[in-house]
């Protein structure tokens, strides 16, 4: 709001990094802008793209709920993302050996529950363990449920994956049929590269709008509990959790719910996967997914749900620019590549910015009880300290 | 063996017969005393003599092979942490952890107990309330920082102040948690003379209002002129208890501090 | 194949495990972090051995087998690990300013990093050693036993490494100071023994029978980029069960470990003659007690371990 009356306070208002990063991310937009207007990237590539942007800050806001704020090492990500993808086509697909057939709707609910069965099966014992028992632990248990996806085929199709699966939107009024009512349109930007907007286009639509759903209420939740009592809670057992036992707080229980939280959150970036992929195979329930999150996260900012959004766009990026790069410039396997910039980036973020590049900086405060209490506006507390000496 | 043992009528804390042992070796060797109602107890020993580990039986952090540990006159003998604070007793730390990314202001609201913004359905279903604890424990966390004569450090950044004033931060918290008693573990260890006199002031100050200390300290001078009685203990036992004066012309505390034992 | 068959095998690949896991606990206990990038550091020895042994060849003539050029390449494979290892310390953990957990997640992306530059040289494919298979010896073939002379010189090598280190460990200063380090480097730290060089010492040791264990891998199975970071839980796992800093512990527990990956199958044919009840058990258990969860198995024990005993078998018991 005060970026659009009065940008340029807002903007001096902004610390190093975000200038920085409000500097790039614009860069950027206009890079794609003009990809997009010169053909060079067509509209409904981009709006996949933005898909799966929207399904990697998924990813990060559950992992960010569990690490960020929690200090969880989850290294089952990848686990609780499958377990909501296969759930939601298990319970859809045509080709679904058990159920199949169901409403979009349906298999959300599905997966959300087997998602939550799972956090509390992994998180009663692991919780318990020391942090880094819990890392060791918790890819241990990822790569059972993963091998039991691989395996079960009766269940889950093995190898050969779970196909037919229909849009979220299939049976819901005027939305199941919008993309073919939608007339295919042709903009001319520059002459000689028109832009057509087609059925896959609206279908791609619809799933930006689907992503944007999903992340936004994710987002006003994440809020909410992050700057409330509980995620203070959550907050203090990260830095010191015998203090807040201490102090009265069964952290064992704040832990599962965060634990529970951040999964249900990665299930639903599956549960939105499968319905933009429309198939899902034992693959995606590779550990490198898990790492994807974990680079997003500590990018971005551990604790900062923004920084997470970051985080995301950032690991698109890699994902696809290497892609682009092998077709156009350099003949390099992109996934070893994929895999070194990983790598890289994290291991650079440990060394030069262990707390992110967006890391939380406001205090946080139940809002209305900030004006209630009548004392000064916390809101610049930190910021203020932060500012001069914490840029580097 | 040591006249502490005799029952007191109003014991806030009661500890009797509680042992516990690490790898054969007893570090809390039948253990009994109490400590009465709206006094600043003292717990002394040398090193080594088991004060940290009885802390944590007491508190809940270890749970005792025998004996029991009452609050208030509810056994609470086995029961977690948080159970343990739920009886009143709260309990500080010899070297409390900074709460990275958070104001001190943020850090004191950690310390009120049962608020109802912790429960994460609450803070859906009934926003209202949530705000409304959220500002009284705001104003009532401005009004303890006030009375300690640091609300100026409200929003620095808890990673960023000095040790001694973390302790003054860390008392003020525990005050919000309402404790009926309150344990201090090393109140002034590492805190510079003119900030460990104002601790002892608040310490008073705050048991004439009503609350009840038990504080292990190594600072003679200040465990001598603050608390009263005092209990020793000595190789996971209490040797002795009684006044500052008795204590300090007891040879066998002496002893023990000499190095002797028994 | 026969108990004695299944057993066999589970010696060659604990021999395998155990050399994975001395390394991955040494590093644990003295480095103080859970170093993820142990089993690249196992995928770099075996292709730095393949690529010695590609260029020098047989070198003449054979033992159990295997050529002279193989155990050359055996040694450089060592030496590679343990250069790798010490480097990425020097250059990466050393000058970290972070905790256990910050290393931990940092040698995540060093994980990366080795298996995306072997994986760019080489390629995704499995690949082998230039060494002809052998059959199996004939003489042990009656029993069931079906091992070839390169198994055997698997688990003699693996035998004489672990031997050396023993001696190392009991009759030498470092390893008087390593096995102080690892059973409570605060003391050792304040008894005056110099951290830092006991340190470096560990990464040379750990990485090179790491190293040592990536090559033997290699002959096991086959090559590929992903080998190590497959094997690595299986390798945590064994570390777990044996009790962290603990070195002979790391040697049961990888004993143990990799004894019962290989004896799933033989679990497997003894759950289905079993008459289990009721009905819906007998089929879960004989569906979930078979090859394809042999690592799933190692990893359910290790999180029970956990659970129940986090020193470790023959460690203390938790408080």
């Amino acid at each position: 709001m005060s970026l659009l009356s009065d940008p340029e306070a807002a903007i001096a208002d902004l610390s190093r990094p975000e200038k920085w990063v409000l500097g790039v991310s614009a860069a950027f937009a206009l890079f794609l802008l003009a990809a997009l207007l010169t053909g060079a990237l067509g509209p409904t590539y981009f709006l996949f793209l933005v898909g799966l942007a929207g399904m990697y800050a998924l990813l990060s806001f559950g992992l960010n709920a569990q690490w960020g704020y929690t200090g969880l090492i989850n290294f089952s990500v990848a686990a609780f993302f499958g377990i909501g993808a296969y759930g939601s086509a298990l319970m859809t697909a045509d080709s679904s050996p058990i159920a199949g057939g169901f409403n979009p709707l349906v298999g959300l609910v599905v997966a959300l529950v087997l998602a939550f069965v799972l956090a509390l099966l992994i998180g009663i014992p692991t919780l318990r363990l020391r942090a880094d028992y819990l890392a060791i632990a918790s890819l241990g248990l990822a790569e059972v449920v993963r091998l039991i996806v691989l395996n079960e085929r009766w269940l889950t199709n093995g190898s050969a994956g779970v196909r037919g699966i229909p849009s979220f939107f299939e049976g819901w009024p005027v939305l199941s049929t919008f993309p073919e009512t939608m007339p295919g349109l042709r903009l001319v930007v520059i002459p000689g590269s028109p832009i057509l907007l087609e059925t896959s286009f609206w279908r791609a639509s619809l799933n930006v709008l689907l992503v944007l759903a999903f992340a936004g209420a994710t987002f006003l939740v994440l809020r909410r509990a992050h700057q409330s009592p509980w995620g203070r809670v959550l907050r203090t057992i990260r830095s010191d959790e015998d203090l807040a036992r201490a102090l009265g707080k069964n952290t064992y229980s704040f832990k599962m719910q965060s634990f529970v939280l951040g999964s249900l959150i990665m299930a639903l970036a599956g549960v939105f996967y499968t319905h933009l992929n429309l198939y899902v195979g034992p693959g995606d329930l590779d550990p490198i997914t898990t790492f994807y999150a974990w680079v997003a996260v500590i990018l971005g900012g551990s604790g900062s749900n923004r920084g997470a959004l970051f985080g995301g766009i950032v690991i698109v990026t890699i994902r696809e620019g290497t892609r682009f790069l092998n077709d156009v410039a350099l003949p390099i396997d992109p996934a070893p590549l994929r895999l070194l910039l990983i790598g890289v980036v994290i291991v650079a973020v440990m060394r030069y910015r262990p707390q992110g590049i967006l890391p939380p900086q406001r205090e946080l405060i139940w809002p209305s009880a900030v004006d209630d209490a009548g004392s000064d506006p916390p809101a610049s507390g930190v910021r203020e300290q932060k500012g001069g000496g914490d840029d580097e | 063996m040591s006249e502490g043992a005799l029952p007191k009528e109003d014991a806030v804390l009661r500890v009797d017969d509680l042992q516990k042992s690490f790898g054969g070796l007893a570090a809390t060797d039948h253990a009994t005393f109490a400590v009465e109602r709206g006094t600043i107890t003292g717990l002394i020993g040398p090193n080594g003599a088991g004060k940290s580990t009885l802390f944590n039986l007491i508190s809940g952090f270890y749970e005792p092979d025998g004996g029991t540990v009452e609050v208030n006159g509810t056994d609470v003998t086995g029961l977690e942490p948080y159970e343990v604070a739920d009886h009143g007793l709260i309990r500080t730390f010899q070297t409390p952890r900074k709460l990275e990314g958070m104001t001190v202001r943020e850090a004191m609201l950690v310390g009120p107990r049962n608020q109802p913004g912790e429960s994460f359905v609450k803070l859906f279903a009934t926003p209202g309330a949530v705000a409304e604890s959220e500002s009284t424990n705001l104003a009532e966390a401005e009004r303890i920082l006030e009375e300690f004569e640091i609300d100026h450090l409200a929003a620095q950044p808890a990673t960023d102040i000095s040790g001694g004033q973390m302790k003054l931060v860390e008392l003020a918290r525990a005050m919000l948690a309402e404790p009926e008693v309150l344990l201090l573990d090393e109140p002034v260890a590492g805190v510079n003379p003119t900030l460990a006199k104002k601790l002892k002031d608040q310490i008073r100050r705050l048991n004439e209002q009503g609350t009840t200390f038990l504080l292990i300290e190594h600072d003679m001078e200040f465990v001598m002129d603050l608390a009263d009685p005092i209990v020793v203990l000595d190789q996971g036992s209490v040797l002795t208890e009684g006044t500052p004066e008795g204590v300090r012309s007891d040879d066998r505390v002496i002893d023990a501090y000499l190095g002797g034992g028994t | 194949m026969t108990v004695l068959g299944y057993l066999a095998n589970g010696l060659v690949f604990s021999s395998i495990i155990v050399l994975g896991s001395i390394g991955l606990s040494l590093v644990y206990s003295i480095a103080d972090f859970a170093n993820f990038a142990h089993g690249d550091t196992m995928t770099v020895g075996a292709y730095a051995a393949l690529v010695t042994f590609g260029a020098v060849g047989g070198l003449g003539g054979a033992v159990l087998g295997l050529p002279y050029g193989f155990f050359l390449a055996l040694v450089v494979g060592i030496a590679v690990a343990a250069v790798v290892a010490v480097g990425t310390e020097k250059l990466v953990y050393e000058p970290l300013d972070i905790d256990s957990i910050g290393l931990l997640i940092t040698s995540i992306g060093i994980a990366f990093i080795y298996r995306a530059v072997i994986q760019i040289r080489f390629g995704s494919d499995f690949t082998r050693y230039g060494i002809q298979p052998l059959r199996p010896i004939e003489a042990l073939v009656p029993y069931g036993v079906r091992v070839t002379l390169h198994d055997v010189a698997i688990v003699g090598s693996a035998v004489v490494l672990v031997a050396g280190l023993h001696v190392l460990l009991q009759y030498t200063d470092l390893g008087r100071k390593m096995r102080a380090m690892a059973d409570n480097p605060d003391l050792a730290r304040v008894s005056g023994i110099r951290t830092k060089r006991v340190k470096l010492w560990t990464w040379v040791i750990g990485a090179g029978l790491a190293g040592a264990g990536g090559v033997f891998l290699g002959l096991f199975n086959q090559l590929s980029p992903r080998m190590g970071f497959n094997l690595l839980l299986v390798i945590f796992a064994a570390v777990i069960l044996g009790g962290i800093g603990s070195v002979y512990g790391a040697m049961a527990g990888g004993f143990l470990i990799g004894m019962i990956n290989q004896l799933t199958p033989f679990f497997s044919g003894v759950v289905d003659s079993l008459p289990i009840w009721p009905g819906w058990l007998n089929a879960a258990l004989e569906s979930l007690v078979s090859i394809e969860y042999a690592n799933a198995i190692a990893f359910v024990i290790m999180v029970a371990v956990l659970l129940v005993r986090p020193n470790g078998i023959a460690g203390e018991g938790a408080t």
